[in-house]
């Protein structure tokens, strides 16, 4: 009798990636994913070019996508949420809601890849007018204009002489109750600086920050990049607000290098907006009864073992643990579509 | 002033406007505290500069200023001047241009090798194609351009400081250039021409004498090596220096070139054979006696009985690694005592000399505190030395006023390690 299949909840890329590694394995999957198609937030919220190597989003996501897709061990449900889940692993009662209705099936293990959903500005004191100001924009507005190969001034439909980026927008902040770094902002707002340069040579780019995160290769590949061949111009200091002046927006903060107040007009400022906890990741924290840290499904081996939930036979994959890079994500992706495998052989073994 | 309140603002001392005396304090204009701009104009045009593409990198992490010497008497270093040019300072015309006397401190501790000493002779060549450089260099331009050095003595007299010596060194301008010499020794400026280095360079003479070394000096055929004046912009006087020097070089045939001035050192090994295309077998005179410090050893005969420090030349240590042959040469003075002041060798102050600072000492003033030989002669006094012992042309001079306006004559003294050496074969 062939084993119940490992559960894969999300098709980000954590979840293609945790698929497709237990599909290799020899073992069944059940792919879920909410949204029409699979790919995650790269596709769903329009990336342009992935950090850091600032490889074309579609393209990238499609490949992953065109694995799995003709695996006969896989089977893919878009549109589909989980909603019920009873037993324990290997033999997990599960109901589905799909576009065919709702459908009972048995898992032998599950992957949460459920994700995280982006900051969301207008949560915030409003200090930075994101609703207010119609050239006050998010990363993933830039996103958006950069994949149609086209950066402007929203107010103006005009090329902008100058545009900055504040960090930090929703992270590292208590009052906000979002005390956590988001990791990857700071490499995805200056691949975005670099991306401005390159279609705007004129415009000046300026990134308020508190400290620059740039890790391991990031540190090269887009922080020395940005500044030395792009000319980036990275300004330590978070922008405190942001008022109107005229038809431009100032951004108000301190030079702290200078010891400086700043009282700069911009034409467009972006928001490095951080990760929080989506709202399936929290639905699927709930349902299967997993800890949670800050709203995150919290896995329970440390540094060591960074997949393991305090629940047997229910891995996390990607940013549904927490904020992740893509490397991370992937990579989680495949540690835990190792471990639900051997989860479910070991599970068959005691029953033989 | 209290740190919250304004902190630049212009002042004439002196202003009458319609009958009223509106002086000083009256006529005070602060600057706003705001910065309502960044201006990258200059920023753009110094890092469009071949060879200051680097004043770009600086990522705000500071290591240079902890160890820039010019900060240490004032406000200046290679982080701050980037911030500068950021926030729209015009470095073409600003003093922080002059600042800098490349002693390579900050290159040496930099995580992203932001090189001043790329930066400045490449951004002062624009200002010195302008005309528009500091009064005082101009002058010391204009000088070794016309009489090939820098304080504009007449070329004749280049030979002068050999007059009263018993057995004066050979003259090779007065010959053809068909006998062979073992050493060419480059004498250089402040060896030739200043009142204190003349006392060096017959004291290294009468050393090699005893040596017994075979040497020969270009006499009035030699000109200034002009590594100063690359550093401040000139990049045509230089190129003409380099190449006049250079056939005297090949003109007379020597088995090792021994030079006093370790800038003249840098020019040598590190800049001319970019202009001539020839190499130079080229060391300081400390690195030429140390070689040979078994035979000096026992010249060595009559001590000198006092506490010694010494201080590195930037461009003979940071520049060009060498720390070790002065210091051999040191520690072999019998009846001294060696010590070391707390920023020695890698993390050696500098004089000011270099880079130019050595005919900038008027913008300088403006800017700092104190001169930067005057703190170093505080070290050297502060640790107990009773002589400051140097190997560079520029740094007799430079201490010696510095031990005077620091008040310290009479505790400290400055001296040449030639002329330690000569002291102590007296009579040999």
């Amino acid at each position: 009798m062939p084993e119940n299949p490992v559960l894969v909840i999300g098709g980000g890329p954590a979840g293609l990636e945790a698929a497709r590694g237990v599909a290799d394995l020899g073992y069944h999957v059940k792919l879920v994913e909410k949204a029409e198609r699979l790919g995650g937030m790269p596709i769903l919220a329009d990336y342009a070019a992935l950090t850091p190597n600032m490889v074309n989003a579609e393209e990238a996501m499609g490949e992953m996508v065109q694995r799995i897709e003709n695996d006969e061990l896989i089977d893919i449900r878009t549109s589909t949420e989980v909603i019920r889940a009873s037993g324990s692993a290997p033999a997990l009662e599960i109901g589905l809601n799909g576009p065919g209705g709702e459908e009972d099936i048995q898992t032998g293990g599950v992957i949460v890849a459920t994700g995280f959903q982006h900051f969301d500005p207008g949560k915030e004191t409003q200090m930075y007018g994101y609703y207010e100001f119609d050239d006050v924009i998010t990363l993933v507005d830039t996103e958006r204009m950069l994949k149609a190969g086209k950066f402007v001034r929203p107010s103006t439909g005009e090329a902008p002489k100058q545009v900055c980026f504040i960090q930090c927008v929703g992270s590292r902040d208590r009052q906000i109750g979002n005390p956590w770094c988001s990791k990857v902002c700071c490499g995805i707002a200056t691949k975005e600086a670099i991306e401005i340069r390159q279609l705007i040579p004129d415009c000046r780019v300026f990134i308020f920050y508190i400290d620059m995160r740039m890790y391991g290769f990031w540190e090269d590949e887009i922080y020395w990049k940005a500044q030395e061949k792009y000319k980036v111009n990275f300004i330590r200091g978070i922008v405190t607000e942001i008022t109107k002046r005229g038809d431009q927006v100032v951004v108000k903060g301190e030079d702290t290098t200078m010891g400086r107040p700043v009282e700069v007009p911009m034409d467009v400022v972006i928001l490095s907006i951080g990760m929080e906890p989506s709202e399936g990741t929290k639905k699927m924290g709930e349902l299967f009864q997993l800890p949670s840290t800050h709203g995150f499904i919290e896995s329970i081996g440390g540094a060591l073992n960074t997949v393991v939930t305090s629940v047997p036979g229910i891995f996390v994959a990607g940013a549904a643990a927490g904020p992740a890079d893509l490397e991370d994500s992937v990579s989680m992706g495949g540690a835990a579509a190792m471990k639900a495998a051997a989860f479910l052989r070991k599970a068959n073994l005691r029953v033989a | 002033m209290s740190e919250h309140k304004y902190e630049k603002f212009t002042e004439k001392e002196e202003a009458v406007v319609e009958g009223i005396d509106i002086s000083g304090i009256w006529n005070r204009m602060y600057e706003p505290r705001e910065l309502t701009e960044y201006d990258l104009t200059y920023m753009d045009k110094v890092t469009e500069t071949p060879g200051a593409e680097s004043m770009g990198w600086c990522y705000q992490c500071a290591q240079c200023v902890g160890v820039c010497p010019v900060d240490h008497v004032g406000s200046y270093g290679p982080r701050k001047l980037f911030r500068k040019l950021q926030t729209g300072t015009n470095l073409f015309e600003s003093d922080d241009l002059w600042l800098c006397t490349t002693c390579m401190n900050c290159l040496r501790v930099c995580p992203k090798e932001v090189d001043m000493m790329k930066i400045m002779p490449a951004v002062r060549e624009q200002v010195v194609l302008e005309g528009t450089l500091p009064g005082e260099l101009q002058e010391m331009l204009q000088n070794v351009s016309e009489y090939g050095n820098p304080m504009g003595e007449s070329p004749r007299k280049r030979v002068r400081w050999t007059k009263d010596l018993e057995q004066p060194p050979r003259d090779l301008s007065k010959e053809d250039g068909s006998e062979s010499v073992e050493v060419l020794w480059y004498v250089s400026d402040y060896y030739a021409y200043h009142g204190r280095g003349q006392d060096a360079a017959r004291a290294l003479t009468r050393v090699f004498n005893r040596l017994e070394v075979d040497f020969g000096i270009l006499g009035t055929l030699e000109k200034c090596d002009g590594d100063s004046q690359r550093l401040v912009g000139e990049t045509g006087l230089f190129e003409e220096l380099a190449q006049h020097n250079d056939e005297q070089f090949q003109k007379y045939k020597h088995g090792t070139l021994v030079v006093t001035d370790p800038h003249a050192f840098n020019a040598f090994k590190n800049h001319y054979p970019k202009v001539t295309g020839n190499e130079y077998r080229v060391v300081h005179y400390t690195q030429y006696l140390s070689n040979r410090l078994k035979e000096l050893k026992p010249l060595l005969v009559k001590p000198y009985e006092k506490k010694l420090t010494f201080h590195d030349p930037c461009y003979l240590g940071r520049h060009n690694g060498e720390y070790q042959a002065p210091r051999d040469l040191v520690v072999a003075i019998p009846g001294a005592e060696f010590m070391e002041m707390y920023r020695c060798r890698e993390q050696s102050y500098c004089c000011g000399g270099g880079g130019g600072g050595m005919w900038l000492d008027g913008v300088s003033a403006d800017h700092t505190r104190e001169r930067l030989s005057e703190n170093r002669v505080r070290e050297a006094v502060e640790i107990g030395a009773e002589v400051l012992v140097v190997c560079c042309p520029y740094e007799v001079s430079r201490f010696e006023d510095a031990v005077k306006s620091t008040d310290n004559e009479g505790k400290l003294e400055v001296r040449d390690i030639a002329e330690i050496l000569d002291y102590c074969m007296d009579g040999v």
